[in-house]
């Protein structure tokens, strides 16, 4: 009878894990560049705990986090260094720590004339170098496949990384995503829009229709585990009452 | 229960928004003002099991892992450098740039600022200055008996005196750029401060390549558009709901937890 206890225990601390991530997406549905994410789960079957009973026990356990690498909206800024990618594709910054992967393409300049983004990380091109900009030229360009020109000179090609699988791709925070061990591959069909952003691809009804999803769920199983305690309470009492 | 701070981040941050555009509202016709966005980035995230980790000894990985996010941050408070339209005033002194650069003030300390805001008046001596009479850069006086004063497209002001026939030639404004213009640093009174992100500025003529014109009689209207603001306003102002809606969420199942039979 204290499986019951114990399955609700199992659901009830994914439920709390779940609540979390979909915190965690509404906090970001402004954040530019954001992948929305979902707990996923997985049945944990364990042997039976009495020898009495042949059912398997099955709990719930956190199995991942699945990322939604979707499209987010891309909305207009008319800022000539705000970039967006549409498809697939990451930029790729210079960290200390080494280099680093974003779909958030809010660039700037640093002292150096170097095109950074906003941590002040450099933005690579697609041959992996710095981009240096000429400040006496203002008349700055990114073409559909990333090439950056200035009065109609090429200076550089944003360096667009493809990763032939996404999972590998951890989140750093700061929009960046690490890729520990994997070298990605240059994306062939570019498409970047010059003054544009790309929304956090947040669905904000669906987190919310999540949100009453998991409050009832945790409901149920708290439900379901005082009424387990109510039986059990039961099954003493009158077992007593016949001794 | 990290839900609840994670929708705290989401609040403060949608608050800020919130900030930012009711000042953009409220310099809606502050004369060459620059709207400026918040912009927002995630913060860090904890592995709970990271990928990649061994889950037996056959050598089987986790191929996703368990990251749950710890909220959102304000990146930057980013000032966008679009022209604002052209106001006619009529004003002789009333200046406006069309295209890049900012006018030079000398502030009182010595130090050099910046401004997109150029109604400009003549002090008691008849040197342009600002309103707060902070002269404008290159330091230009306007002869006491001129009847009229003319500033052409490239920046040289001449005044008409009475009794010559050619206007004569008293000053030449000059122009500075950035390169990275959102860098400024903003201290009120219209004014902006180099700094380390804005770069060196680099002074000029109008009028010459990668400068603006001066447009005379005109005055730069704020870039701020009113529907934008609103829509982003109602936006924020729903984003602040949803995330108080997860911290309800969260002391409810909190409560139901504290509330289970032991």
């Amino acid at each position: 009878m204290d499986n019951t206890l114990y399955v609700g225990l199992s659901r009830q601390l994914t439920l709390q894990r779940a609540l979390d991530i979909t915190a965690n997406n509404l906090a970001n549905v402004d954040t530019v560049g954001f992948k929305v994410e979902a707990l996923t789960l997985q049945a944990d079957p364990l042997k039976p705990a009495s020898v009495s009973s042949t059912d398997p026990i099955t709990y719930v356990i956190d199995n991942g986090v699945a990322r939604n690498f979707g499209q987010g909206g891309v909305e207009q800024t008319s800022n000539p260094l705000d970039v967006a990618i549409e498809g697939e594709g990451f930029f790729t910054v210079q960290t200390p720590d080494g280099n680093r992967y974003t779909r958030d393409g809010r660039f700037g300049i640093n002292t150096q004339n170097q095109l950074v983004d906003r941590q002040g990380n450099l933005v690579l091109s697609a041959g992996g170098s710095a981009i240096t900009l000429d400040p006496q030229k203002t008349d700055l360009a990114i073409a559909k496949d990333g090439t950056i020109s200035q009065n109609g000179q090429t200076v550089a090609r944003l360096g667009v990384a493809r990763f032939a699988d996404l999972s590998v791709l951890t989140k750093q925070g700061s929009n960046l995503y690490d890729a520990p061990g994997v070298t990605p591959s240059a994306a062939t069909n570019v498409h970047v829009s010059q003054g544009a952003v790309e929304r956090s691809n947040v669905q904000p009804i669906a987190e919310m229709t999540n949100l009453i999803a998991i409050t009832r769920a945790y409901d149920q199983v708290t439900q379901m585990v005082s009424q387990t305690q109510d039986l059990s309470d039961s099954a003493v009492q009158r077992l007593g009452k016949a001794a | 229960m990290r839900a609840l701070s994670t929708a705290a981040t989401g609040m403060a941050a949608q608050e800020l928004n919130v900030e930012t555009i009711s000042n953009n509202i409220a310099n809606m016709n502050t004369i060459g003002f620059k709207r400026q966005v918040a912009e927002f980035q995630d913060l860090l995230y904890q592995n709970v099991e990271r990928m990649g980790s061994q889950t037996s000894d056959a050598g089987t990985v986790v191929p996703t892992g368990i990251q749950v996010g710890s909220g959102v941050k304000t990146g930057s408070i980013y000032s966008v450098r679009e022209q604002g339209s052209l106001t006619q005033t009529g004003n002789q002194l009333d200046l406006a740039v069309n295209g890049r650069g900012l006018f030079e003030i000398l502030l009182p300390d010595g130090e050099t600022a910046y401004t997109r805001a150029g109604n400009f008046s003549v002090d008691n001596t008849g040197t342009i200055c600002t309103s707060d009479g902070y002269a404008v850069q290159p330091k230009t006086t306007i002869p006491e008996n001129a009847t009229q004063v003319t500033i052409s497209s490239t920046g040289q002001v001449q005044a008409t005196i009475p009794g010559q026939t050619a206007p004569q030639v008293v000053g030449q404004l000059q122009l500075a750029t950035f390169f990275n213009e959102a860098g400024l640093e903003a201290t009120g009174g219209n004014l902006l401060l180099q700094s380390n992100a804005s770069g060196a500025p680099v002074v000029g003529k109008p009028g010459d390549p990668g400068y603006g014109t001066i447009q005379q009689g005109y005055t730069e209207a704020s870039n701020v558009d009113a529907v934008t603001e609103i829509t982003n306003l109602i936006t924020a102002q729903r984003a602040y709901e949803m995330n108080s809606k997860v911290v309800t969420a969260a002391d409810q199942m909190l409560s139901t937890t504290t509330q289970m039979k032991s």
